[in-house]
């Protein structure tokens, strides 16, 4: 009990550093879940969230302020995609471009499914 | 025994693939700007602290360079944009962005180092730099004179980059 509590504190502390005072819980929580789907593109390992970067700041800030305006979720991804291309995106879109990605999974599963079956025959 | 040797072949086909990314550079990524205006804004002048819109740099084949005294690779391209400011035969205007900086640093490196731009536009917060998509100065956008996007080099510049990528795009342009 106690160690989950103080893993909890310890959570937390870990998004104490991301003030969005302002924002409402509604909108708090569409600004933490835009900020972990934007990629830092200064470190591009973390996301904007994460990243104490200058430029990560920035976005932060310009993210609050569309959500602030009552900007939607799209319209603030497509502000980013407009000018930061797909790569800002954790998650690619789905397009006809990126079709492949989002079936091969599907598609290699199959393949081994009918491998091992055959291999078992 | 094709068969069987299916998985180690699609495994080194793989393997080629992953040792290809490798040696891929990833420094640059594509930018979605390429061939669209630039974007509006309204700035203040470094120097005269007048306010500037996008309007009032196009009607020039030009560069747009974005630095700042903080950045280490700016220093790094500064003397050869000066050396190319001076260029009569290019006769290139070179606007620059002033990304997240102090004035007086700013104004300061200019007059130590040089000052090879045509006017200096001011961002202190960095608005208009998310508008360009700059993710690390320095960056350079060559636009054409109604202010089209044609090249963004990001990193330091220099007269290799700039003889490769830009000066040819400028022959196409003229």
């Amino acid at each position: 009990m106690i160690k989950k509590t103080l893993s909890f504190i310890l959570i937390l502390l870990c998004f104490s550093n991301i003030k969005a005072d302002e924002l409402n819980s509604n909108d708090q929580i569409r600004y933490q879940s835009l900020i972990e789907e934007v990629r830092c593109l200064v470190c591009q390992n973390q996301s904007v969230a994460e990243s104490n970067a200058e430029l990560a700041k920035d976005l932060r800030r310009e993210i609050k302020l569309q959500i602030q305006e009552g900007k939607a979720d799209s319209e603030i991804k497509s502000y980013l995609l407009n000018r930061y291309g797909e790569f800002i995106l954790y998650e690619p879109a789905f397009t006809q471009k990126t079709l492949f990605l989002w079936f091969s999974p599907i598609i290699l599963v199959l393949m081994f499914y009918g491998w091992f079956k055959k291999i078992g025959n | 025994m094709t068969r069987r040797l299916l998985p180690l072949i699609i495994f080194f086909v793989l393997m080629g693939f992953l040792a290809q990314s490798l040696y891929e550079s990833d420094a640059e990524l594509p930018s979605p700007l390429i061939g669209k205006p630039i974007p509006e804004f309204k700035l203040r002048n470094l120097i005269t602290e007048e306010f500037v819109t996008n309007d009032q740099i196009i009607g020039n084949i030009s560069l747009v360079n974005v630095w700042a005294t903080w950045c280490v690779g700016c220093e790094i391209e500064h003397e050869f944009l000066v050396e190319l400011s001076k260029d009569s035969d290019i006769n290139l205007p070179i606007i620059g962005l002033n990304w997240k900086d102090d004035d007086q640093l700013a104004k300061l490196w200019l007059n130590q180092l040089g000052d090879p731009y045509m006017l200096v536009l001011k961002d202190p917060e960095g608005k208009t730099a998310i508008d360009f998509g700059v993710y690390g100065a320095p960056e350079t956008f060559l636009i054409d004179s109604s202010g089209i996007i044609h090249f963004k080099h990001i990193g330091p510049l220099d007269r290799e980059i700039f003889e490769l990528d830009i000066l040819p795009l400028i022959g196409e342009l003229n």
